[in-house]
């Protein structure tokens, strides 16, 4: 299965970056360039990461205004003293906005990812370790997740869970836990080829004994480096939902539910989109460093 | 190989039965139903009875499912609820947007990817290259939304360069065609040629280490010869792979390209599908759209098998 | 004819119109002298050129018996004609009837126009009519049963004049036949192609325009009507090419490059932009719709009335409108409309006095202020007007959260009554009955009164409009409904918006009939 491992198709772009990983590249000169690049580039990914993780937490303290204050006198201000990034179409604070819309933003990036590389890790040993047809079932339903399109399923998932974040959250859990599984279940495979596992079994050790000892350990590295490279495209794919106003529930805002909302002003009122658009932009680059960097500590195998 | 296949055409099958039950159950639990929103502003409770019993929706889900299930065996994928039109027509008229978009997004990412890679690769570790890293790690970062916005704000709108939306079939008339096909092709392409600068600049630093290139410049053959020559082909077939992948997706994949720029293609076809709960338009979309995804990754792996025999298949 | 000025002065001359709309409610002729003006000014009409028209969404058929959908009629009242039409002020004038009369409230009896074809050449005449109402009534997939439910039966008295027997008294069928449930469809094209019909009308009407072809997603295409029967003024155009643009800002981004020459509808947000660009002229068209909320009287805590006031005295109509619709609208206090003959100006929209609002919560038992949920569409303008309503009531202490879902939810809910308070934008029927009736009467099993209101005085009111032909002592009948309303608060109106219309200035002749259809008979090109 080359290359048939595509991430999440959910934002467009998320699709394609998995599988620019799963290309096979192979040289090692261009690899010590790469972690050369880097290293220049981790800290600024580091800091985009501490920046969003304080204007997240110390949101309250840090943003100006109340994000859901309204002052309809004040609507469509352009940036200025009292506004730094300008008021939206209720004069609601932008910049406000955009500091509290951090939270959404990683809540969503972080707890999807966990919540599918938690389900992915269950199924993927189960199949690695059952065989037979237990694997079939739990890696034929891994293709067919990934075979449903992807916004479909956010949408019903949505419909059926009643629009808001969980919906989301579930939602991209559920299209990004197929990567996790089949990662899963090649590590198991691979490590219960080995005989430390055979001579545990044959000390009458259980099968999820095993599977909790020896397995999990061992094939933590991967999975922590796919869940870090994973979130930057939560990210996205979040905003991509929100964007379509399948996201948060106002009055709360998200960086995609922001944008949607000031789309129909882009000619009177291009910094409602342009505040929030570059904090994504900025943040999913600045993951993407940290994501790499944590690669190349954790595993200097996965090196592309 | 051909016992591969068969094997693995076999394994589809399962797929596609999980993929249409969960569609199926999905939309049945999805509140809302296709009569409903057909006649939003209608109060006539017969009317709508009689419409559903003639569709079949008052009874069970299960029946229905296997009674959509016996249809599309006999190759019946059923008619729109909304307008009666046969399913397939709807794809077949829908499809041709979605697979020019593609193809046009895919012809603007190689154009874009090629030069920026190999410019990358042969002065590798200087500023130029790392422009090129640059610019292919903030394409894939770039929310396509976003980027669909910018791209209509300064060039339809600002600029009035290209039509802001809508669809013209290149067939008909190929200026306007392509034309109205550029913005969202430029928008899927960007990101497109982020993932094809990363993969076909590894490929190509790749291959430059090979010995038979080392020859090559032993014979004093000039850089750009040997790369002609020698290196680009072989570093090609990554970029293949990647693009083959990518056709699957992109088709019924692109619903917030096509929803910005107004294109009719089968990625809004489905979306709007859900909302209007067009049941079997939804369920037969869902279906030809994971067919086509699971074709093209089979279609990859044997791919792969058959240009380089070293990664075939398990 | 109305406000087709182009340029800057189309501001001002909308505004008198609908100021106009708005007298002419109460008998004040105002638009009609500001669009006399207009016309005065205009140069003589040629024929000639294609009209691009950008809608919202695709049309759904094309068969208006079947059709459920009010794009359709944008399309339809171009190409079929209905017995008789709306005139600017929503009075009822001739169409494919000459005249009729009402011998007795339960008779109405149709003159048919002479000398009127089909387009695939067969004439109209009361055998057709005949043939047009028994469909509506029996063909299964009808959506017009209800539209003619009143309707007993259909006589042809000769050959051009028509006797329609009814059940039951029913004072809006008149206005309820100036649109799809009036529209005469060719018997020969329905025997020979019924199934056809919903998608290619070629023949099928006696409309200015004849069908010439749909293209599904791309484009519809009409053509001029060569033989049209009424040789006065129009068609003009040769061709009319529909196109769907869904979304509201690329709409008005083709119509700004060029790409079409009308858009059916302005967003509030856009109509500033608009009127100040010289390029464009919008003209404001007041609506029959009313968009309010429903409340569920059915189940707590709506079903304590001191709590549906409550909330109604909380809001401020006055900053919404001016915020959230920035004055594309005017606050209402009802369901009926501006732009009709029944709308009574003398009763003011509910005003906000948060004492009563405090004083209502503690009478329904919830002094403290109390929660509840509104279901609203997943669309920024009916977002924004919930969060401000949302701002609003917090400060009555009243705490609502927002679930935002897609219209099939919505509906789904709103049938089942399964929501607290949910957002009913309806469009509105010439008709007050039509924006009334189905909303408040109590009736079981389906309908659109989603709040669960039964209230005999409603309902005797609601009758009484019905067998009621006096225009005058209809007027205050709906008045005291709405009186009542006001009280009673099953539902809380918000507003009646404007829905404007923009033209590329070379548009010439539209006129704007409130019911927001686009009749193309004497629109030219300069």
């Amino acid at each position: 299965m080359a290359g048939s491992t595509p991430g999440s198709g959910f934002a467009e772009p998320a699709a394609t970056l998995a599988r620019a990983d799963a290309a096979p590249v192979r040289d090692r000169r261009w690899e010590v360039v790469r972690r050369a690049a880097r290293a220049r580039l981790a800290p600024f990914g580091a800091a985009v990461l501490l920046l969003a993780l304080v204007a997240a937490l110390g949101a309250p303290l840090l943003a100006p205004y109340d994000p859901v204050k309204q002052d309809l006198g004040h609507a469509l201000a352009p940036p200025g003293r009292a506004h730094l990034l300008g008021t939206d179409s209720i004069g609601r604070d932008v910049l406000s906005r955009m500091i509290w819309g951090t939270r959404v933003s990683l809540v969503a990036g972080f707890v999807s990812v966990a919540i599918a590389a938690a389900t992915g890790c269950v199924l993927g040993i189960l199949a690695g370790y059952a065989g037979g047809r237990v694997d079939g079932l739990v890696m034929r339903l891994m293709d067919a997740v990934l075979s449903f399109p992807p916004l479909v399923l956010a949408l019903a998932l949505g419909a059926v869970l009643g629009a808001g974040l969980t919906g989301v959250l579930i939602a991209l859990g559920v299209v990004y836990t197929p990567t996790f599984a089949r990662l899963m279940r090649g590590q198991v495979l691979a490590i219960k080829a080995r005989e430390y596992v055979d001579a545990s079994r044959a000390l009458g050790a259980s099968g999820w004994r095993v599977a909790c000892r020896h397995v999990l350990p061992n094939a933590t590295a991967p999975i922590v480096v796919q869940a870090s490279l994973s979130v930057a495209f939560a990210i996205l794919a979040e905003a991509s939902l929100s964007f379509l106003g399948l996201g948060i529930q106002p009055p709360a805002a998200s960086w995609g539910s922001m944008i949607n909302a000031g789309r129909g002003y882009l000619q009177q009122a291009p910094w409602i989109v342009f505040g929030p658009g570059a904090a994504l932009f900025v943040t999913v680059v600045g993951l993407n460093f940290v994501g790499d960097a944590i690669r190349d500590a954790l595993d200097p195998r996965l090196r592309t | 190989m051909g016992r591969l296949v068969l094997h693995r055409l076999g394994a589809t099958i399962p797929v596609l039965l999980l993929v249409t039950a969960g569609v199926f159950s999905l939309l049945h639990l999805t509140p809302g139903d296709p009569i409903d929103v057909m006649m939003a502003e209608s109060v006539d409770a017969t009317v709508k009875a009689n419409l559903r019993r003639e569709l079949g929706l008052d009874r069970p889900i299960a029946v229905q499912y296997v009674a959509w299930m016996g249809r599309v065996l006999r190759g019946d994928l059923g008619r729109s609820v909304r307008n009666g039109e046969p399913v397939i027509e709807n794809v077949g008229r829908r499809i041709r947007p979605s697979l020019q978009l593609a193809l046009l997004a895919m012809a603007i990412s190689l154009l874009i990817a090629a030069p920026v890679a190999l410019a990358s690769a042969v002065r590798r570790n200087t500023s130029i290259d790392r422009a090129g890293t640059t610019f292919a790690l903030f394409g894939i970062c770039m929310p396509n939304f976003l980027l669909a916005l910018l791209l209509i704000f300064f060039f339809g709108v600002t600029l009035r360069w290209l039509p802001v939306s809508g669809y013209t079939d290149p067939a008909e008339d190929l200026i306007a065609g392509v034309r109205s096909l550029v913005l969202p092709a430029v928008t899927l392409g960007l990101a497109l040629a982020a993932v094809i600068t990363r993969t076909l600049r590894s490929s190509l630093l790749e291959a430059l280490t090979e010995d038979y290139v080392r020859t090559a410049r032993a014979k004093g053959l000039s850089e750009w010869a040997v790369i002609r020559a020698h290196v680009l082909r072989n570093a090609l077939i990554p970029v293949v792979t990647v693009l083959g992948l990518q056709l699957g997706t992109l088709i019924g994949g692109a619903v917030i390209t096509e929803y910005v720029f107004g294109l009719p293609g089968v990625g809004r076809l489905v979306v709007d599908a859900v909302f209007a709960r067009d049941y079997p338009l939804v369920q037969g979309v869902v279906l030809l759209i994971a067919a086509g995804f699971i074709a093209s990754n089979l279609l990859v792996d044997l791919l792969y098998g058959w240009i380089d025999p070293r990664i075939r298949i398990r | 004819m109305a406000a087709m000025e182009p340029g800057r002065n189309a501001q001002s001359v909308s505004r008198r119109a609908f100021l106009g709309w708005c007298a002419a409610a109460s008998g004040a002729p105002a638009a009609v002298l500001g669009a006399r003006r207009a016309e005065a000014q205009a140069p003589a009409p040629k024929k000639g050129g294609t009209l691009r028209v950008g809608f919202y969404i695709e049309a759904a058929t094309m068969d208006p018996h079947l059709s459920g959908s009010k794009i359709d009629r944008q399309v339809y009242h171009n190409i079929y004609e209905p017995l008789v039409t709306l005139d600017v002020r929503l009075g009822i004038k001739p169409g494919l009837a000459e005249s009729w009369t009402q011998p007795d409230v339960r008779t109405l009896v149709f003159k048919l126009r002479r000398g009127v074809k089909f387009h695939d050449g067969t004439d109209f005449n009361a055998e057709a009519a005949k043939f047009n109402f028994n469909r509506m009534k029996t063909e299964p997939k009808s959506v017009r049963k209800g539209e003619v439910a009143s309707i007993d039966s259909v006589d042809v008295v000769d050959p051009y004049t028509i006797k329609i027997n009814l059940k039951r008294p029913d004072a809006a069928l008149l206005a309820t036949l100036t649109d799809r449930a009036g529209m005469m469809v060719s018997p020969k094209v329905i025997q020979e192609r019924g199934s056809e019909l919903e998608r290619n009308a070629k023949g099928a009407g006696t409309g200015p325009f004849e069908f010439v072809e749909w293209v599904k997603d791309d484009h519809l295409v009409i053509k001029r009507n060569e033989a049209y029967w009424n040789k006065q003024g129009g068609p003009y155009l040769d061709r009319i090419r529909y196109r769907p643009i869904p979304d509201d800002t690329v709409k008005l981004q083709s119509l700004q490059a060029g790409e079409i020459d009308v858009m059916d509808y302005v967003a509030p947000r856009d109509v500033a932009a608009v009127k100040a660009d010289r390029n464009i002229v919008v003209v404001d068209v007041p609506s029959l719709a009313a968009f309010s909320y429903q409340l569920n009287t059915t189940r707590p805590p709506f079903n304590a009335k001191a709590l549906r006031q409550a909330v109604a005295y909380s809001l401020d109509l006055d900053q919404i409108v001016k915020g959230v619709w920035l004055n594309v609208g005017v606050p209402a206090n009802g369901p009926v409309p501006p732009s009709s003959w029944a709308y009574d100006r003398t009763i003011p929209p509910i005003k906000r006095d948060l004492a009563r609002a405090k004083a209502k919560l503690a009478e329904g038992g919830q002094p403290n202020g109390f929660g509840f949920t509104m279901t609203t569409a997943n669309i920024p303008i009916n977002i924004q007007e919930a969060e401000v309503i949302q701002a609003q009531l917090g400060e009555a202490g009243i705490a609502m959260k927002i679930k935002l879902v897609d219209a099939a939810t919505q509906l789904a809910n709103g049938n089942s009554r399964n929501f607290d308070m949910i957002s009913y934008q309806w469009s509105g029927r010439p008709d007050p009955d039509g924006n009334s009736y189905q909303f408040f009467k109590t009736t079981p099993g389906t309908s659109l009164n989603w709040s669960g209101i039964s209230n005999p005085q409603i309902d005797a009111l609601l009758d009484r409009t019905r067998e009621t032909f006096n225009a005058a002592e209809r007027k205050k009948l709906f008045s005291d409904l709405t009186r009542i309303l006001q009280d009673e608060l099953p539902m809380i109106y918000i507003v009646h918006p404007i829905e404007p219309k923009a033209f590329a200035p070379r548009v010439q002749g539209y006129e704007p009939i409130p019911d927001g259809m686009m009749r193309f008979k004497d629109v030219w090109l300069k």
